[in-house]
């Protein structure tokens, strides 16, 4: 059982501290995927696990055995590469077959397990190919081909598919859906793209400055952020926010106020500044009666199947994004009146945490 | 702008400088291979034919005794084989070595490794007679005078340089994350080098491995200091050797150049099959 625990981990480059302290239990068979931004650590996590980096301090356990000093072939991981690290002077399944080749498997031992790979991956027919005859997809199903045939206990996925073009990396990440289910493996996944997070993910792990900010499961990330950094992060387009005040009104009422608004809070919270937090989908627009504040649209981006409308308003200090139905008939220069989802806003106090509200 | 599109389209300038550049090289080609060409015509004629100092003109007969006395000579035979018997060993350890000193410089870098770098390299800017005497003085200690020894040796060293260079310049355009995927696989460094960086340093081989064979076949130096007798002479000592008593065998000596000069063209021609770019393509994004 590929139980992958990861106890204390730092890494030091120099005087950059690029891991601080990570802990982090992943189940077996779990996908878990890493996001965060550039430079926040999560690719040379995951490079400290597959053994290519060695770590300043800490701990790495992979089914129950310290792995922390062991060399990478023998921990049990393998590695797709974001640029798919193919050997450009062999086959397709000189490539697939090179690690077994090494383990001086027999030769026809080989052929038939990379005659295998190569089914399950449906690349039969470019075995005899080189890496320069095959597309940005073929390179990557091989690179993928020459991860599963060593029947690893751990997947290493360095954002795997952000140099493909879109539409072959919704196919690509269909496929690595797919495959998650069949592999009875462990799979850890670096990306920076929102969608291949959320959809793929058991588990999402936002790292931010060598630190774990939150782990949970894609919609609990996407509904409980627990501090600012999380709820900017997860969601595109990302949360609005918004400078406010919390009051506490005659008869011990708690009400958040930003601009025009105040909204009722349904526990106490301290007085005090606090940042409002709202996703797009959350405001919408209302009727004269019914409205929290008004708008002027900015810009409208219909994208089809919805259309993102950006409002300027006296009190936000960045554009406000709302998310609506295509269908809605807003231009740039009205005037909207919006109304905020009652029980969706977050509140985050000066640090940045959540502040508990219902 | 309206004028201008009814205007027929105007002849483009004539543009004198393709022509000049054209003109130019051809001039250079035929200085480069006049000396060759004065070789040649040299070795097809009799010495009767040359003493009349006719050097340049095209022989009235073919004559190819030069060449015939050359071959028959044992003693050209053992030039040739002492050449080759330097030249191999010394080209094939210089590019061993610096390809080995150029993946450790390229790929698995420590604390003073560019100064260290710095310090090979700069071996290629001494000239060698300033290590003449010492190295004279060094092999004779040694008791190595007049055997090859020292010339492998010697060609060995000097290449260093130049082939860590070369290599190490190669090897850093070998994009790391096929190392580290070779290490995932299962690979020691010395099987990424193997398998890995080396075959896909084939064009860096081949150019490598055409200089030094090359540099190597033609000194003169190394050799007329370190052998004495004519049993260890290589070619271009026997080239200066097969000189007559009282007359000078022009052309003996030219077919002999030409001879001379054949394994160093075989070898660039086996080898520039590999002069061949894009080798490190489709290994990663591109």
């Amino acid at each position: 059982m590929a139980r992958l625990v990861l106890e204390g981990v730092s890494k030091r480059f120099g005087a950059v501290l690029a891991v601080d302290g990570v802990d982090l239990d992943i189940e077996h068979g779990e996908f878990v995927v890493f996001v965060g931004p550039s430079g926040c650590g999560k690719s040379t996590m995951l490079r400290a696990i597959s053994g290519l980096e060695s770590i300043s301090a800490g701990r790495i356990l992979i089914g129950d055995r310290d792995v922390t000093h062991v060399a990478p072939s023998r921990r049990g991981v393998a590695m797709v590469f974001q640029s798919y690290a193919l050997f450009p002077h062999l086959t397709a399944a000189e490539n697939i077959g090179f690690g077994l080749r090494l383990a001086k498997v027999p030769k026809d031992e080989i052929a038939r397990r990379v005659t295998e790979v190569a089914k399950t991956l449906q690349i039969e027919a470019l075995l005899d190919r080189y890496p320069r005859q095959l597309s940005g997809g073929q390179r990557q199903r091989v690179a993928i081909g020459r991860s599963i045939i060593r029947d690893p206990e751990v997947f290493l996925f360095d954002e795997p598919l952000s140099n493909l073009d879109a539409a072959l990396r919704v196919r690509m990440r269909l496929e690595i859906a797919r495959l998650r289910d069949r592999l009875d493996a462990t799979m850890i996944y670096v990306t920076h793209d929102q969608t291949e997070a959320m959809t793929l993910a058991d588990r999402i792990v936002v790292f931010n400055e060598g630190r774990i900010e939150q782990i949970g499961a894609p919609v609990e990330l996407y509904d409980g952020p627990a501090n600012l950094f999380v709820a900017g992060f997860i969601g595109a387009p990302a949360m609005n926010f918004i400078p406010a005040e919390i009051e506490t009104a005659q008869g011990g009422q708690a009400r958040v106020r930003f601009g025009p608004v105040s909204l009722p809070l349904e526990r106490e919270a301290t007085p005090g500044r606090v940042t409002f937090g709202v996703r797009p989908e959350h405001l919408s627009v209302a009727a004269e009666s019914g409205h929290d504040f008004r708008g002027r649209v900015e810009i409208v981006e219909k994208l089809g199947a919805e259309s993102l409308i950006y409002l300027q308003t006296d009190f936000a200090n960045a554009p406000v994004t709302m998310r609506m139905a295509p269908e809605l008939d807003i231009h740039a220069g009205e005037e909207i009146p919006v109304r905020v989802g009652r029980s969706r806003f977050h509140l985050f106090d000066a640090t940045g945490s959540i502040l508990r509200i219902r | 702008m309206a004028d201008a599109a009814a205007l027929p389209p105007a002849r483009a300038p004539f543009n004198p400088w393709p022509a000049v550049i054209f003109i130019a090289l051809v001039c250079l080609a035929l200085l480069f291979l006049a000396p060759t060409a004065g070789v040649l015509l040299s070795s097809i004629k009799t010495t009767r034919e040359i003493a009349l100092g006719a050097l340049w003109s095209i022989p009235a007969d073919l004559y190819l005794g030069n060449y015939a006395e050359v071959l028959a000579n044992p003693a050209v035979h053992r030039y040739l084989l002492n050449t080759v018997l330097v030249s191999a060993p010394a080209t094939v350890a210089s590019i061993a070595l610096g390809a080995l000193a150029g993946y450790v410089f390229a790929k698995l870098p420590f604390r003073g490794s560019n100064l260290l770098f710095l310090v090979i390299v700069s071996g290629m800017f001494f000239p060698p007679q300033v290590i003449l005497i010492p190295l004279f003085r060094l092999f004779n200690a040694m008791n190595l005078i007049d055997t090859l020894w020292p010339l492998i040796v010697i060609h060995t060293a000097m290449g260093i340089p130049i082939c860590t260079l070369l290599m190490r310049n190669f090897f850093a355009t070998v994009p790391n994350a096929l190392r580290e995927a070779a290490i995932l696989e299962g690979a020691n460094e010395w099987q990424v080098l193997a398998t890995v960086a080396l075959p896909l340093s084939l064009p860096a081989l081949a150019v490598l491995a055409t200089l030094q064979f090359t540099w190597i076949w033609n000194d003169f130096l190394w050799p007329l200091i370190f052998t004495q007798s004519d049993e260890k002479r290589t070619i271009m000592l026997g080239i200066v050797n097969l000189r007559g008593q009282y007359s000078v065998a022009w052309g003996v000596q030219g077919a002999l150049s030409l001879i001379a000069s054949l394994p160093t063209l075989i070898v660039f021609l086996f080898f520039q099959r590999y002069f061949i770019k894009g080798m490190t393509m489709g290994a990663v994004k591109g």
